[in-house]
Parts: structure tokens; C-alpha cells; sequence
């Protein structure tokens, strides 16, 4: 029987021995192996020359885990890795020398561990009983080290460094990212100060880094992978400078200074891309330190910034509005040419234009009445006063009766440069339309004062009736049209607010209206440039039709009405050129989800209508077209055309689905309504012709296909009975399809396949709802005395005199075959089990006969 | 935009204007280029830079719309590609005859005997079996920089 231990350093003692006998285990699976090995069942301690005591001390650690036992525990812990990364700049050494880095790195993932579960006050006292340091400073002097031996390993492949660099930033990151109040995050002095130090030797780092990086080969990569593999990285940085930002931000801003000095000097004489590329980790940096993402949110300033230099009450004297204005100063400067032309390259550019994106999502104009003014009271009354005005200050500096217009205006003229005098950067243009422009609209406020600067005008009449923009590659004329229509919403007044948009599509509309008029048109629009015009301004109509508000819907309105019949014409004319006409479908995609829900009966009628003859005259175009090609490649681009095209007409029809579910008109007489139902139907009788079983191997095709089906099954199961024998027919054969079918899958892995596979059974859950309902419909029509499926379930005589069966005796034996022969995900279940309900009250004597028949075959076989 | 803007001058002349300049930037996938004399469908494009503070540069995967051949070509952004100018015409096959030449009839209730079927089996076979089974039979024939070929097909008889 096992002694019980005397003392909790006997306790621990067991674990450090395990540790130091270096069991090839990392210290973390130490921990586990104590959690996992119950009392009594430790054969592995037992056959080792340790008495029975540690064994039992191993068993209650487990049982009295407590704060102190916690803290004893890791201290031993940390006692047993230490030597693996102290000193640091000796085991670094060692390691270029040869030596093995598992060691270190298991060290390193031992603090990150330890970092997890610990505050940073724990964290650093932790080592306080072993050396003079805390842990912080280790972690500090750990990491300096490694990221020294990265930048200086100049070989494409990634060594100890990397890992080493990754593991000690998300121990930084565990220490310092702010957690659910409760827990004390504050850092001990000493660990301020060793975040500065690391912070200091990471900025030097990615500076050199930079600067030795412009001799690599092409930069091969897009931008956008770049900074968003860059990006955990650069939080990680931006949460280490937040813990020192006394220090870093004034460092940040001496940095960025000196570059731009040297710039200047250097400028017609010396080659200025080292120094362009440190500007660009420069604004990298700052960026991530000044401001979050904020995913969906509009993002506050963090606390941290808010938080520090409580002293410092006047904006232009606080360091991170020092730091934000001259680098929109600089910024500032690449409006004008001669600068832009030595100085802002399209990828410095680029950096100048994430960093406005990202700070001013934060920083211009926020509401000012977020931070509630907390009731002070109390002995500290005077220092969190000053706080406050201390927060006030930086909260205000950009606000709407300070620089925020100013800056706003800058901020827009630096996006028109980027949009006329960079040809040709299609990074750079996209990065201003998609994430710069849209930050500055997604706010009333910021709206509000937009529409009143002359350089918001200019963009707007330049986009109206300039060609300057027509160079911008379509998509981006596409996301300026929505930006340009949604400041709308800084308008005094709705009619004011819709007369903005008139302005701004006046001219997309006079110009399909004319060239659709043409009588020469057939001849003209072949060519390239007519082809490239008719896309713009197609893209531009998208872009407009998907800024469709409450307020403006009635502007939008008119600009698609007033360019259905040109549109239709169109649709002839380029029939067979599939980029145009796969724009004039989205075009009516966007311009029908903006407006069904708003539009009164009079013009739901005028809308659906279009929309019908828009199916239709694409129908007759394209049934029974078949593409001929030497290219396999082309014909696959054409079939791809195809399924885009389909889809697009598909998510039409589930638009217009969508009045019936959201209707804002005031209208109440009932009369007048399109019946919506029967218009899908039709729209479906349409468009089912064109849908290939092959097509429907394409996953978000299928899903589309078999989601309106369903919604239209279970919504309005009485149309389907209204349908003739072959639309009937037809949508039903589709649905036994959509039950039976398991696409063969090739795809590139196996998570692909897995996503796969559920959306497969995603599919077939939406059809086995569909047949429910159908059934359900059925048998409560017939429990009340009425027609229900009528002939379609009761058979009908075909052109032979032949009888053919019911839909839902066809079904039931269809769904009894997949439920006891065929394959099937469990999820399925439920769903099937609620269709096979109804279909075997439908159906009773089927129902019997069939298992009758199953039974008899299983007696023969027994 | 003035008026001047929407005209168009008509093209109509053969070997008039077979190619029009369009900044490389704008060019897409799925529109054409022009590469190495050939028209060609753009099927991939992709940006890189010229050293990293360079100038944007496109790299364009195409297929050469009448022999299938890909070409690959790269342009600075902001330069000017030739885009070809592909006219595609619909015409109702009314023959074939014995030496390989298609017989279709135009809008004007004129005939059209100079397109020569195309040589591939598979293409040949997909046109003969149609018009052989008595179908209604509509091609679509596309031409470019001076060459021209069928690339579609269309029942349009009654079902």
C-alpha cells in the first residue's frame, strides 16, 4: 500500500524527476500523463526504480489541484525546461552550431503552455524563485533571439526560427490578448518594459527583413495573400506594442519619420525600394497597432491607446494622433505628381490605402457618445478626470466638428488619384474600391458629410460623365456605382436622396436606352468597343441596383424600368456573346432583390412580367444550343457559362419568391396581386429545359435548383397540383432524382469531399421535404373531402392506354428502396422518416403489399 | 455623354477594323485577346509586378478559338492588348455536300457555299448525325481576323 507523501515538494518532486530523466516527452505531455494515470494502474511508475510514494504523489497532484499546487507545479516545470532556452543567445548559438533544436522548441512550447492557463503577473513571477529575472524577461530575451536568428537565415526554407517565432508570439499573444473581465491582465513593470524591448528588436527585424527583400526574385504572391498570411502574425504585434505603448508608438513614429527623411534625401539620386519596402512593413504595422479589424463591427480605438497617456489632454500632443497625422501627410503628398512619381510605387501605394481603410473605419468620425461618461467619484476624481479628457481627446481628434472632414477630404482625393493616375494597378484600384471607398459609406454619419465635399462630387461627376473611369476594370466600376449610389443616405431628405442616384445613373440608362435604338446595332455590336462600353455600363447598373435602400428604392426603380425593353433587345443582340448576357441576368438579379419587396402590385405585375419574358427569350435562345470546339478547355468554359447563367436565372425566380414573404407595398386589394406561385412555376417550366442532369452535377446548381423546388413544394403544394401531366411529370422526375442521386466526386481532398457529401445531404434533406409536404398536402386535401394531387396521384391513362401509377405510390416505393437498400447519411433519417409518414397513409394498401411481399421473400429464404 | 459618344462606325467592310486596342488591365476571362496573331478566348489572367515596387503586369492563359492551341501572354497593365473583333452569325443549314462544304441560307434569302465543314470527327459527326436525322438544323458561325468556322448548333424543329 502506498505511503501518503509528507510534504508537496515530494509531490512535484515526482514530476520534475520525470522531466529531468528526459523521457522524450515534451513537459506539456508530462502534465497529461499525471492527469490521465489513475491510483494504482501506474505500471509504467511502477516498474521504474521510484518507490510507490511518487506513484501515489503523481495520483494526487491530479486530485488536489489547487492555486498553489498549480503554481509549485509549474514552477517545477519550468525549473525542468529551463535550461533548454537560458541563456538564450548561448542556446541559439549552439543551435546554428549544430545542435538539435527540439530541445529548445519543446521549451518554448512549455511557456506557451504555461501562458495559457496563467495571468502575465503569474506568469513573470514564476521564475522570480530560480534568478534574479521574471519570466517575461526571459520570454523577451527568448524571443529577440530567435527573431534576430530568422531574419538572419537567409535560405528559402523555413528553420527552427520560423517555428520558434511562432510559438513565442502566441505565447505573447495568450499572455496579452484581453480577456472576459474577472481575470487580471495588467502587466508587471518589468513586463512592460520587456514588451517594449521585444517590440523594438521585431520592428528592427522586419525593417531589415524589408529592406534585404527587394532583391528577391518576383514577388510572385498577391498582395492580398501577403498581408492576410501576414496577418496573425501582425496582431500578435500589434498586442505586444499595445502592452508598451508609452514606448511604441513614439518609436513607430521616429521610425516613419527617419524613412521619409531619407526618402527625400535620397530622392533622383539613390534607389528608394529598400526604403519603400520599409515603409510598407512600417504601415503594416502601424496599422494592426492602431486599429482592429473589427469583422462586422464597426471597431473601437482599443482600450489600450485610449487608455495610457492620461496625461496628455490635447489631441495634437497625444502620440497616437501624432503617429496617425503624419502618415496621412504623407499620404497626402501622393496627389501630387512629381512625388507620386519618385515616391508612392503602386505597392507602397497599396500599404497607404489599407492603412486609411483600416484607421479610418476606427478613427474618422466615430460617435462620440460610444464611451458613456462613467460617474467618477472619490479619492481618484482628479486622475480619471483627466483620463477622460484624455480619451476624449484622441476619441475626438478626427470627429465631425474637428479634422474628420478634413482628413475625409484628403482621404477621398488620395482614393480619385489612385482610380485615374494609376493605370493599369488593379490590385491597388481594387483595394480603394473594396475596402477603403465602402468604409467610408458604411456610415450615416460619415455620408452625411461625403456628399458635401466638392472632391466627392468630382468622383461622382468624373464617374457620371467623364471617361476617365471607364479604364477601371469592370468590377470596380461595379463597387464604385453601389458606393457612389449608397451615399444617398447622406442626404437631407428622401427626394433629395433619390435625385442622387438619378444624377448618377442618368447617364448608365440614356446610353443602353440610344444603343439599343440604333438601327445599325446588329452590325456595331459585335465590336470590341461597343462589347467593353455595353459591359461597363452594365456592371456600373449592378453595382447601382445592389445600393437599393428604403430611401432611394424609387430612383432605382425607374432606372430598371426604364431599361427593360433595351435590355431585352440586348439579350438578342448578344446572344451569343456570354459575358454580356451572364451581366444583363445579374443585373436583374441585384435590381429585382432590391426592389420586389417594396414594389406596389401595379409594378410587381410590370417586374414579373419583364422577368418572364427575360426566361423566356433566354430559353429560346439557348435550348437545344450545343457548343462545338476543338478545345476541351473551351467547351468546358462554355458548360461553365451555362451553369452560371442558370444559376443566375434560379436565383431570380427564388427573388421573386420572396414578395410573398416580404412585402412593404401598402396596397390591399387583394385582386390586383400577381400570384407569385404560379409565376414560379412557370419561371421553373421554363428554365427546366435547360437544366441538364449533367448540369445538375454542379453542387451550388443542384442546391439552388432543389431549395426553390422545395420552398415551392412546401409553400404551395396546391400549384403543383394545378400543373399539366408533363410540367408535373417533370419537376417530380427531378425530385426522385435529387433523392437517389450520389454524385461521384472528384475533388482535390478529402475535407473537399467531406463538404462535399454534406451538401449532398443537405439536397436530398430538401427534397424528402419537399415530398413531404406534397404528401401531407395530398392526404389532408383527401381527409376533408377534396381533390388534392388529384389525377397525378390517382394515375393517369397515358398515349398507349396504359395506366401509368400515382406520383405517390411511385414515391413510396422509390423511398423505401433508398431507406432499406441504398446508402444514406444518418442525418437523413429524421427527414425521411417524416416523409415516409404521409406516403404510407396515402398509400396503405401499397404500403401492405409491399411488406407483405418482403416477408413472403424472407420465408423463402430462411 | 454626348451623342458622339454612342457612334459607332459601322465596321461592315471586310479587313476593316479586325482589332481594336483595349488597355490590358480591362481585358477579363472570358473575353478575347490577340496573341501572337491568333484570336483567342481568355480563359485565365493573373497580376504580378515587375520587381516589387514595379508596375502591375498581366499574365493571360488563352485558347486560340478556331485550333484549340493555348498561348500565353504578358502585358504591363497599363499597355494596350489587341482584342479580335468576333462576329457570330446564325444561318439555317440547308445542305452538305459531298466535298466537305456546308450550303446555309442567310437573313436575306441569300446562300452561303464557302465554309468548308470542320475536320475533327467528333465535330463533323455532331453536325452530319443532325442534319442526317432530318432536324431542323440552325449554325452559328463565327468569324474572326479574316477566318471563320461554325462553333454552335441548334435544333429548331418541333420536338
Amino acid at each position: 500500500m502506498a505511503q501518503e507523501p509528507t510534504s508537496s515538494e515530494q509531490i512535484c518532486g515526482a514530476a520534475a524527476w520525470i522531466i529531468r530523466e528526459g523521457m522524450k516527452i515534451t513537459a506539456h505531455s508530462a502534465l497529461c500523463v499525471f492527469k490521465r494515470q489513475p491510483r494504482g494502474e501506474n505500471e509504467w511508475f511502477m516498474n521504474r526504480p521510484v518507490s510507490k510514494t511518487h506513484g501515489a504523489a503523481a495520483w494526487i497532484i491530479v486530485e488536489l489541484y489547487n492555486g498553489q499546487m498549480q503554481e509549485h507545479h509549474l514552477l517545477q516545470m519550468l525549473s525542468g525546461i529551463i535550461q533548454w532556452i537560458n541563456p538564450p543567445d548561448a542556446v541559439s548559438t549552439a543551435i546554428e552550431c549544430g545542435k538539435s533544436e527540439s530541445e529548445m522548441l519543446d521549451g518554448c512550447r512549455a511557456l506557451l503552455s504555461i501562458a495559457t492557463i496563467t495571468t502575465p503577473m503569474m506568469f513573470d513571477k514564476l521564475l522570480k524563485s530560480l534568478s534574479p529575472f521574471g519570466t517575461l524577461s526571459l520570454l523577451s530575451t527568448l524571443t529577440c533571439e530567435v527573431v534576430k536568428a530568422r531574419v538572419a537565415n537567409t535560405t528559402e526554407e523555413e528553420t527552427w526560427s520560423y517555428v520558434a517565432r511562432d510559438i513565442l508570439l502566441d505565447t505573447w499573444t495568450a499572455l496579452l490578448v484581453p480577456t472576459v473581465s474577472g481575470r487580471n491582465d495588467a502587466l508587471p513593470p518589468e513586463g512592460i518594459h520587456a514588451a517594449a524591448i521585444v517590440f523594438n528588436m521585431i520592428v528592427e527585424c522586419e525593417l531589415k527583413a524589408a529592406s534585404a527583400s527587394v532583391f528577391d526574385d518576383e514577388d510572385n504572391s498577391d498582395y492580398q495573400a501577403s498581408i492576410s498570411a501576414m496577418d496573425q502574425r501582425l496582431s500578435s504585434y500589434a498586442l505586444i506594442a499595445r502592452a508598451a505603448i508609452d514606448v511604441t508608438v513614439p518609436l513607430l513614429t521616429r521610425l516613419f519619420s527617419e524613412r521619409l527623411a531619407l526618402l527625400h534625401q535620397g530622392r533622383g539620386t539613390t534607389n528608394p525600394t529598400g526604403t519603400l519596402e520599409e515603409l510598407y512593413s512600417l504601415l503594416l504595422i502601424t496599422g494592426h497597432v492602431l486599429a482592429d479589424e473589427g469583422e462586422g463591427e464597426t471597431p473601437l480605438i482599443p482600450e489600450a491607446l485610449q487608455a495610457h497617456f492620461v496625461d496628455i489632454v490635447e489631441a495634437e500632443k497625444h502620440p497616437v494622433v501624432v503617429l496617425s497625422c503624419s502618415i496621412i501627410r504623407f499620404a497626402e503628398q501622393s496627389i501630387d505628381p512629381e512625388m507620386r512619381a519618385s515616391i508612392f510605387s503602386p505597392r507602397l501605394m497599396e500599404a497607404v490605402i489599407w492603412f486609411l481603410a483600416r484607421w479610418s473605419n476606427t478613427y474618422l468620425m466615430p460617435f462620440e457618445s460610444r464611451r458613456g461618461n462613467n460617474c467618477i467619484s472619490g479619492p481618484d476624481h482628479e486622475s480619471q478626470h483627466r483620463s477622460q479628457l484624455s480619451r476624449k481627446a484622441l476619441i475626438g481628434f478626427c470627429g465631425e466638428h474637428n479634422q474628420g472632414k478634413l482628413v475625409l477630404d484628403i482621404i477621398v482625393r488620395i482614393s480619385m488619384t489612385t482610380l485615374i493616375s494609376y493605370p493599369g494597378e488593379k490590385d491597388l484600384q481594387a483595394l480603394t474600391c473594396y475596402q477603403l471607398l465602402t468604409v467610408l459609406v458604411r456610415r450615416r454619419n460619415l455620408c452625411v458629410h461625403l456628399v458635401t465635399l466638392d472632391s466627392w462630387r468630382n468622383l461622382a461627376n468624373a464617374f457620371a460623365n467623364e471617361r476617365s473611369l471607364f479604364s477601371l476594370t469592370a468590377p470596380h466600376q461595379r463597387s464604385l456605382a453601389e458606393t457612389l449610389a449608397r451615399s444617398a443616405i447622406g442626404m437631407g431628405n428622401t427626394e433629395a436622396a433619390n435625385q442622387h442616384v438619378r444624377d448618377l445613373v442618368g447617364h448608365m440608362t440614356a446610353y443602353l436606352v440610344d444603343i439599343s435604338s440604333k438601327d445599325d446595332l446588329t452590325t456595331v455590336a459585335q465590336q470590341p468597343d461597343a462589347i467593353l462600353s455595353v459591359s461597363c455600363l452594365l456592371e456600373r447598373l449592378r453595382g447601382a441596383a445592389r445600393a437599393s435602400q428604403p430611401r432611394t428604392w424609387k430612383a432605382i426603380y425607374e432606372m430598371g424600368f426604364s431599361v427593360m425593353n433595351p435590355l431585352l433587345t440586348l439579350l438578342e443582340i448578344y446572344k451569343h456573346e456570354s459575358a454580356v448576357v451572364y451581366l444583363i441576368l445579374k443585373f436583374v438579379v441585384n435590381w429585382v432583390d432590391g426592389q420586389i419587396s417594396f414594389l406596389e402590385a401595379k409594378d410587381t405585375a410590370v417586374v414579373v412580367n419583364f422577368c418572364m419574358r427575360l426566361l423566356q427569350l433566354y430559353s429560346s435562345h439557348n435550348i437545344g444550343k450545343i457548343s462545338l470546339s476543338l478545345s476541351s478547355r473551351l467547351l468546358n468554359e462554355a458548360k461553365t457559362e451555362k451553369y452560371k447563367d442558370l444559376r443566375a436565372l434560379l436565383q431570380l425566380l427564388t427573388n421573386l419568391c420572396s414578395k410573398d414573404l416580404v412585402d412593404f407595398s401598402s396596397d390591399s386589394c387583394e385582386a390586383e396581386n400577381t400570384d407569385i406561385a404560379q409565376v414560379i412555376y412557370l419561371g421553373l417550366h421554363i428554365v427546366m429545359p435547360l437544366i441538364s442532369v449533367d448540369l445538375l452535377k454542379y453542387p451550388k446548381l443542384r442546391h439552388d435548383y432543389f431549395a426553390l423546388l422545395s420552398h415551392m413544394f412546401e409553400v404551395y403544394p396546391e400549384k403543383v397540383a394545378q400543373l399539366n401531366a408533363e410540367a408535373f411529370a417533370h419537376l417530380l422526375g427531378t425530385l426522385d432524382y435529387g433523392i437517389h442521386h450520389q454524385a461521384s466526386w472528384q475533388v482535390a481532398s478529402k475535407d473537399m469531399l467531406h463538404a462535399a457529401k454534406i451538401a449532398d445531404t443537405e439536397v436530398v434533406n430538401m427534397c424528402l421535404r419537399a415530398l413531404n409536404a406534397l404528401a401531407s398536402y395530398h392526404y389532408k386535401e383527401r381527409g376533408a373531402g377534396k381533390e388534392g394531387l388529384g389525377s397525378h396521384a390517382a394515375g393517369l391513362k397515358d398515349l398507349n392506354g396504359n395506366l401509368q401509377e400515382g406520383v405517390l405510390s411511385r414515391f413510396l416505393k422509390s423511398l423505401l428502396q433508398l431507406l432499406l437498400f441504398e446508402d444514406y447519411s444518418t442525418e437523413l433519417v429524421s427527414s425521411a422518416a417524416d416523409a415516409l409518414l404521409p406516403l404510407i397513409l396515402c398509400e396503405q394498401g401499397l404500403y401492405q403489399a409491399i411488406f407483405l411481399n418482403y416477408c413472403s421473400e424472407l420465408d423463402k429464404l430462411i | 455623354m454626348s451623342d458622339e459618344e454612342h457612334h459607332f462606325e459601322s465596321k461592315a467592310d471586310a479587313g476593316a477594323s479586325k482589332t481594336y486596342p483595349q488597355q490590358a488591365g480591362t481585358i477579363r476571362k472570358n473575353g478575347h485577346i490577340v496573341i501572337k496573331g491568333r484570336p483567342c478566348k481568355v480563359v485565365e489572367v493573373s497580376t504580378s509586378k515587375t520587381g516589387k515596387h514595379g508596375h502591375a503586369k498581366c499574365h493571360f492563359v488563352a485558347i486560340d478559338i478556331f485550333n484549340g492551341k493555348k498561348l500565353e501572354d504578358i502585358v504591363p497593365s497599363s499597355h494596350n492588348c489587341d482584342v479580335p473583333h468576333v462576329n457570330r452569325t446564325d444561318y439555317q443549314l440547308i445542305d452538305i455536300s459531298e466535298d466537305g462544304f456546308v450550303s446555309l441560307l442567310t437573313e436575306n434569302g441569300n446562300t452561303k457555299d464557302d465554309l468548308r465543314l470542320p475536320t475533327d470527327d467528333n465535330l463533323l459527326t455532331q453536325i452530319k448525325d443532325g442534319f442526317g436525322e432530318g432536324k431542323d438544323l440552325v449554325v452559328t458561325v463565327m468569324t474572326a481576323m479574316g477566318e471563320e468556322q461554325i462553333c454552335a448548333l441548334k435544333d429548331i424543329g418541333p420536338k
